[in-house]
């Protein structure tokens, strides 16, 4: 993050920013210095080991959304309009990263994964129609709102002016998510079964599968990478290549793959949400917006909303320094752009996040805490979200361009 | 100190030091002193072995941290973790020690009851206990469901050789000692199928005769002094609730956490005694200590009787059960009261 760097080896005429270079660095390291010392002095105190680690974390996967711009909206766009995979295989490698990873550690903490039990905490979730509803809810969002909640939250740091309406909107969206839980659980949630791959398969035979399906969906896909994506000739600088280039997206899958395997190891599953949730529930039930009793819901496993005392919790400490990292990568990096929200991008984006959050409480998790998470553990519940999110997705934005709603492809 | 504990000269140098535990030497120091005397006792050690494995068990129904990490290695000790939070075992637990899951394996699970015989003897057995083991226990919260096992334990004659370690996961992890991830591997024992002895127990009819004065004994109320006096049900976000506030007449209220230091320690026993005597409570008539659903006066039932050497019984049906009995009396100083709004 040197300021001489990034200056000489910007692409010219190029926007980067209304600062200059010497100036967005320092405030970058200032924030990354500041991050580094809070997760140093949080170590120190008793107890607060993992809160440390949160914030650690949080930063590294906020730093690598940033970089490589995981977006699994972006993605799916790319793929839909200009028939680029690039995006859709860095999705499938921090899955398959993910999932090798999280057999290892899951091998050792359940050797035998075939009893009643569940590996604790892990993201696996019950799998019915409410899941599927709330998936393409939560696709349908993405597609009004322009991104998922963990897009949202990076691109906060960037100072984009849809995010700020998009997490209102969520935490709106969770509330009427809490609304709508009671009658849901007791139609449908309550009867619906959670699967867990291993379970059936054993650790070998579901890491096997989940392999073989990323790489069936993967291998089409590589054959579209078109000859110009293959990497550029001239010589890189290695520090214009970390701190302003985009990263690849399949290295920053790898990193994604990575830190949810090490957040798993040593604090729990990634996950974007639980704070949002557990924040709003505790706000409407203050408010007696809450229903008396949610029935069943903290004896799931997913983003956990329950609402806790502490002030700053893990998934707290993880959220604020992922968007903390994001603006630190975005200034570095020439890209943090704020602007002035239009009427449209408020509107798109509180609708969206409406449609994000009710999807995430409903489905106990995004795509982060459902569907990255859960695939990566085995759970049944990853897929189907994926699948419901996925397509959720394509039909809002179709339907949304043919009648003028949503902007046309780029 | 890891890597030290698992060879065969460092347990005899533990018996060495045995006699004199508490002397305060640098911690470099004695390791290299350790190192020492397990060169030089290596060659005797082959020799008496059961002189060994009798001076490896813990005095007392409490066991330090620095003694358990000692005898981690120890031939006849099984360390066992009860924690309330999920993950905190797979996560980092004592090296050695098994995972218990409290509402799980220590219980039914669709009816209200402790582990019935086959499910306790089947993991008792899993766990690789013996009746003649040396059980430690410990678990986050300050040891608060470690003790409930502990209590569960005593119904099936696990008693005396049951301990808690003194200061819990909290006490092990301030003192920066070492953690394993990886699971244990223990070969399973025989445990033969016990029947329940009910001598640690209190049921709703030795309660009631207490609170109708038929009966002399004392009952200690661990909850909090808002549940105590019947200002609040229950603690926000605890699902278990009772249709009445109050307490049981008669009782007296010693929050659970009074009996332990900052550090996680269980006070001393004339701190504990010092307690209970300010509320009448000396050991010269029986107790029985109540809590809302049984679990956290398992600790102060742990301290009572194992510690003080009190007789008393744990009623584990507490306030969830009394609170919701129909025509039992009922104390509530708060002056809350059943009724519409």
């Amino acid at each position: 993050m040197t300021s001489a760097t990034g200056g000489a080896t910007q692409a010219p005429g190029r926007e980067v920013g209304r600062f200059a270079i010497s100036v967005r660095a320092g405030v970058a390291s200032l924030i990354a210095l500041g991050l580094g010392l809070g997760a140093w002095r949080l170590s120190a105190e008793p107890g607060s080991t993992r809160l440390a680690l949160s914030l650690t974390f949080g930063a590294l996967f906020g730093f690598v959304l940033q970089r490589s711009r995981f977006c699994f909206f972006c993605l799916w766009r790319d793929l839909m309009d200009r028939g680029d995979p690039r995006g859709a295989l860095g999705i499938l490698a921090a899955l398959a990263a993910g999932a090798a990873g999280y057999s290892v550690v899951l091998g050792a903490w359940l050797p035998d994964p075939s009893g009643t039990r569940l590996p604790p905490d892990a993201h696996i979730g019950p799998v019915g129609p409410i899941l599927a509803l709330a998936g393409a809810a939560f696709g349908a969002g993405m597609a009004i709102s322009g991104s998922c909640i963990s897009a949202h939250l990076y691109r906060l740091g960037e100072g984009s002016p849809t995010a700020p309406f998009a997490l209102l909107g969520t935490a709106l969206g969770f509330g009427l998510g809490f609304a709508t839980w009671n009658p849901l659980y007791l139609a449908s949630v309550s009867e619906a079964p959670v699967l867990w791959l291993p379970r059936h398969l054993g650790y070998v035979g579901n890491l096997g599968l989940t392999l073989a399906l990323l790489a069936a969906i993967a291998l089409p896909l590589l054959y579209r990478l078109r000859p110009a994506d293959a990497p550029r000739s001239r010589p890189v600088d290695p520090l214009h290549a970390i701190f302003v280039e985009r990263w690849p997206t399949w290295l920053g899958g790898l990193a994604v793959g990575a830190i949810g395997t090490l957040a798993y190891l040593r604090v729990g599953p990634l996950g974007v949400t639980a704070e949002i949730g557990g924040r709003t529930r505790q706000a409407a039930g203050s408010f007696g917006l809450l229903p008396e009793r949610l029935e069943g819901l903290d004896a799931f496993r997913g983003c956990a909303t329950l609402v806790r005392d502490a002030l700053l919790t893990q998934n707290g400490a993880f959220v604020l320094a992922l968007v903390l990292a994001a603006f630190a990568a975005a200034l570095a990096a020439g890209q943090f752009r704020p602007a002035i929200p239009t009427g449209g991008q408020a509107s798109r984006g509180l609708l969206g996040g409406l449609l994000l959050g009710w999807g995430a409480m409903t489905g106990l998790g995004c795509s982060v805490g459902t569907l990255l998470s859960g695939i990566m553990a085995g759970a049944v519940s990853g897929w189907v979200f994926a699948i419901a999110m996925f397509a959720g997705i394509t039909v809002t934005l179709l339907a949304g361009r043919r009648l003028g709603l949503l902007p046309s492809a780029a | 100190m890891g890597s030290a504990r698992r060879e065969p000269g460092a347990d005899a140098s533990s018996r060495v030091r045995m006699p004199v535990p508490e002397i305060a030497v640098p911690s470099r120091t004695l390791f290299a002193l350790r190192l020492a005397l397990a060169a030089l006792a290596a060659p005797l050690a082959a020799a008496p072995v059961h002189a060994v494995a009798q001076t490896q068990t813990a005095e007392g129904p409490l066991v330090s941290t620095e003694w358990l990490e000692k005898n981690l290695g120890a031939k006849n000790l099984r360390i066992v973790e009860v924690s309330v939070e999920p993950g905190i075992y797979e996560r980092g637990h004592i090296p050695g020690a098994q995972n218990v899951v409290w509402h799980t394996d220590l219980v039914e699970t669709v009816s209200r009851d402790i582990a019935g015989p086959e499910k306790f003897a089947a993991l008792v057995r899993r766990l690789g206990i013996e009746r003649d083991s040396t059980v430690v226990l410990y678990g986050d919260n300050n040891n608060w469901f470690a003790a409930w096992g502990a209590w569960v334990f005593a119904q099936y004659g696990l008693v005396d050789n049951v301990k808690l370690l003194d200061g819990g996961r909290k006490k092990w992890e301030a003192e920066k000692r070492g953690l394993d991830t990886r699971p244990a591997e223990v070969a399973a024992s025989s445990f033969p199928v016990t029947p329940v002895s009910n001598a640690q127990r209190a049921r709703l009819a030795d309660v009631l005769a207490v609170a109708r004065k038929e009966r002399d004994e004392k009952i200690v109320d661990i909850r909090s002094p808002d549940e105590f006096s019947g200002k609040i049900i229950a603690p926000a976000g605890f699902q278990e609730l009772a249709v009445r506030a109050g307490h049981i007449p008669g009782s007296v209220n010693v929050p659970w956490a009074k009996a332990v230091n900052p550090d996680g320690t269980i006070k001393s026993p004339s701190e504990l005694k010092a307690l209970y005597a300010e509320v009448g409570i000396d050991g010269s008539k029986p107790v029985i200590t109540s809590c809302r659903i049984g679990e956290r006066s398992s600790h102060t039932w742990f301290v009572l009787s194992r510690i003080l050497g009190y007789p008393v019984r744990n009623y584990d049906g507490s306030w969830t059960e009394y609170g919701n009995t129909v025509g039992v009396p009922v104390t509530n100083l708060a002056g809350t009261v059943w009724g519409g709004k």
